[in-house]
């Protein structure tokens, strides 16, 4: 295929030349423009690989691995993500989608990059603290709700120090930012079920130390929300004992009935789900 | 000769109404010898046969044979049936559509929202029924009120109740779904999934299954043919009917009653225990339900369903075949284990191998059957000729015996209804219809 020439590099190259792009990125030196040039396009061969085109099949499963390979051995994925806000606009779209495919790549019952990712946590928190950076969260968002999926890096996010910092995203000033974090927070906390009953329980008095502040938040948005997945936590079966812990503190208890005497409808409706809990034992 | 037209040409004046028969006999008058057929319109009332005195068999002026005049032979080829009127029908807000489906309790028909433009789902309930069935109207209660606290993307959604007094009727207005996994199954040779699509199903039910454990609610009945599906192919479990929420602050989950289907119940159930683990009933009907979907057979089988009961209550199941491979096989038995205890629960199921892997692309993916011959591959809407109906010009289809007997000899499969029509007009009426249809691009849509 004349037209698309480039794609005949070998994944090796290709990596290659992606991780000098980026590093030449990084010094930020003059040619820094060019770089980033040469950033988006080696992007788009590589999205191109794993995705196919309008008019090219994705590559063969050989060639995918080769790439997925590559990607380990020189640590591109990292290196991608702490320059992310270096990428230019399109580019960073690219790198999420390529993140989250070579992700859910499979062998068997293995999955390779999960694995991967476990042994460089790294990863992970570089990627919760792009939340940090308004023109990256988004990208960052995708990235880590896919991640989410997996048990063993959810595990790793949730017994991390940094996941407290969730507390803080969620209530930003910029709405964007702080809906996607909470889906990302609520997705850590409700999507596996055994895993986040261990950790609340083992952690409990930090964790609703935290969320207490949430639900106590100046901002309208963040305790409805914050007090809906409250009493969606509580309501599941799975957090049992944490349900039981919750209940026997008084202060709850009151902190509930304040709620339910809030101007706003929908906060007095979610009140009355966990107040109901309360009252009922 | 087709049974159902014996029943029609014997039958005396006003034939019983029957609902299953969509289709009235709009006149039967065609001898042998006579190559034009007759059609007679306005029948003083609707499913009804039209009788013509002798008088005017005389007017029509056939050269009959006087001794045949007792019994004609009538060729299934003449004998025309016109498709019922579709008259617009609306219940609140939404538009009737067809039939989907029928069960004990009434039917099951497909709906419009006049005001959104989605496909919905209704199940019909007459109070008069309900009350027949042992426990009709506590497990209905018991449904409506599980259904509206329950949202999850593998779990049915109620959208609507409504009542009618008058009829002495029930609508439950649901999201809509094109297939039943059942008879997706026998429709399917070898009654089996390849094990992708097996897998997939699978995983969703698990999903499912998750939600409502987290939820305290324990199904009781899942079975291929609680099972639905949408045209994307999400699954959606259904009927709570015999469902049971589990008290909020027992930390155990004990349940006394268990009235699902026979086939799918756990030894504890069969051997009748007082009381027994809720959610492990549902890990050993899904087991069923899995083994079900791989095999095509059932783990355990037996000429009725005392000796069923038997053969389950002694719980020696017929080995998942090796031709399952390992991981499945393991899975299976591990799924059906006599002691509730030892069966695993949703998240043990979840980690295990053969639902962690992606299992190999095999050939023969089965698709959801279209229902009857009226209904097409793409599944649109049966909501749609009677919005053509009340909105264009009045449209009817007409068919021949021969057809509807072609139809249900091949299986339901459709086969373009190749009317043989004497006269040119309803061809002609037909491609309008066909056309028409084409101008509500909208409506295809929802």
């Amino acid at each position: 295929m004349p037209l698309f020439g480039k794609s005949q590099k070998s994944p090796a190259e290709l990596v290659r030349s992606l991780k000098d792009a980026v590093t030449a990125l990084e010094r930020g030196d003059k040619k820094a423009e060019k770089a980033q040039e040469d950033v988006s396009k080696n992007l788009v061969l590589i999205k191109n690989m794993l995705y196919g085109t309008s008019d090219a099949e994705p590559q063969t499963d050989i060639i995918v691995a080769q790439l997925a390979q590559e990607l380990y051995n020189t640590n591109l994925l990292l290196l991608l993500i702490q320059n992310l806000s270096r990428i230019d606009f399109e580019g960073k779209k690219d790198v999420a989608q390529v993140f989250n495919n070579v992700l859910r790549r499979q062998i068997g019952t293995r999955s390779p990059t999960v694995e991967y990712i476990c042994t460089k946590p790294e990863i992970l928190f570089t990627l919760m603290s792009g939340y940090e950076h308004q023109e990256i969260a988004s990208n960052c968002g995708t990235m880590l709700r896919e991640c989410a999926r997996y048990e063993a890096l959810a595990k790793i996010m949730l017994y991390s120090d940094d996941f407290y910092n969730f507390f803080r995203y969620v209530e930003v000033s910029t709405f964007d930012i702080a809906s996607d974090a909470f889906s990302t927070f609520k997705e850590l906390l409700t999507r596996h079920k055994m895993l986040c009953a261990e950790f609340l329980e083992a952690n409990y008095d930090k964790v609703f130390s935290h969320y207490q502040r949430l639900l106590n938040s100046e901002n309208y948005v963040t305790r409805r929300q914050s007090l809906k997945l409250l009493g969606e936590l509580l309501l599941d079966r799975h957090n049992f004992s944490i349900m039981t812990r919750y209940i026997t503190n008084p202060d709850n208890l009151k902190l509930m009935m304040n709620m339910l005497k809030e101007k706003s409808r929908n906060i007095q409706f979610e009140a009355f789900h966990v107040f109901k809990v309360c009252v009922i034992n | 000769m087709d049974p159902r037209m014996c029943r029609k040409i014997s039958s005396s004046e006003s034939l019983p109404e029957d609902e299953n028969v969509e289709y009235e006999v709009s006149n039967i008058m065609a001898p042998q010898e006579s190559e034009e057929n007759f059609l007679i319109e306005g029948s003083p009332e609707p499913n009804s046969v039209t009788w013509l005195d002798d008088d005017q068999i005389d007017e029509l002026d056939l050269n009959l044979d006087q001794t045949n005049l007792l019994f004609h032979r009538v060729d299934s080829a003449d004998i025309i049936y016109r498709s019922k009127k579709k008259k617009c029908k609306m219940v609140g807000k939404y538009v009737m559509g067809d039939v989907l489906g029928e069960g004990s309790y009434g039917k099951v028909k497909e709906m419009l929202d006049s005001e959104s433009l989605c496909r919905r789902a209704v199940k019909i309930l007459k109070k008069r029924k309900l009350r027949r069935i042992p426990n009709g109207e506590q497990n209905v209660q018991r449904e409506i009120q599980l259904l509206r606290i329950l949202r999850h993307k593998n779990v049915i959604e109620l959208v609507d109740v409504m009542y009618n007094d008058e009829k002495q009727k029930m609508y439950l207005v649901m999201e809509f779904c094109v297939g039943v996994l059942q008879d997706m199954l026998e429709a399917s040779p070898g009654k089996k999934f390849p094990q992708k699509q097996a897998h997939n199903y699978f995983t969703q039910l698990l999903d499912g299954l998750e939600y409502l454990h987290g939820q305290g609610v324990v199904h009781k009945d899942i079975k291929p043919g609680n099972l639905l599906l949408t045209l994307d192919q999400t699954l959606k479990i259904t009927d709570f009917g015999v469902a049971e929420a589990l008290d909020m602050f027992s930390p155990e989950d004990t349940c006394y009653t268990g009235q699902g289907s026979p086939a799918f119940q756990p030894p504890e159930i069969a051997n009748g225990a007082e009381q027994f683990s809720g959610t492990k009933v549902d890990i050993w009907s899904s087991g069923v339900t899995l083994y079900n979907m791989t095999t095509g057979r059932y783990p355990y089988e037996g000429d009725n369903v005392y000796r069923l009961l038997e053969a389950i209550g002694r719980g020696e199941p017929a080995p998942p075949p090796p031709a399952l491979g390992p991981a499945l096989g393991a899975l299976l038995t591990h799924m059906l284990k006599r002691d509730p205890a030892l069966r695993p629960s949703v998240h043990q199921i979840k980690r295990h191998a053969w639902v962690q892997a992606q299992p190999p692309l095999e050939p023969g993916e089965r698709f959801i059957q279209p229902r009857s011959r009226r209904s097409d591959e793409l599944h649109t809407s049966t909501v749609i000729p009677y919005l053509v109906e009340r909105h264009y010009a009045s449209a009817q289809e007409y068919f021949t015996e021969r057809d509807l007997r072609n139809d249900m000899g091949e299986g339901g499969s459709r086969t373009m209804s190749t009317a043989e029509l004497s006269d040119g007009e309803s061809t002609q009426q037909k491609r309008r219809w066909h056309s028409s249809c084409g101008r509500l691009p909208s409506c295809r849509l929802t």
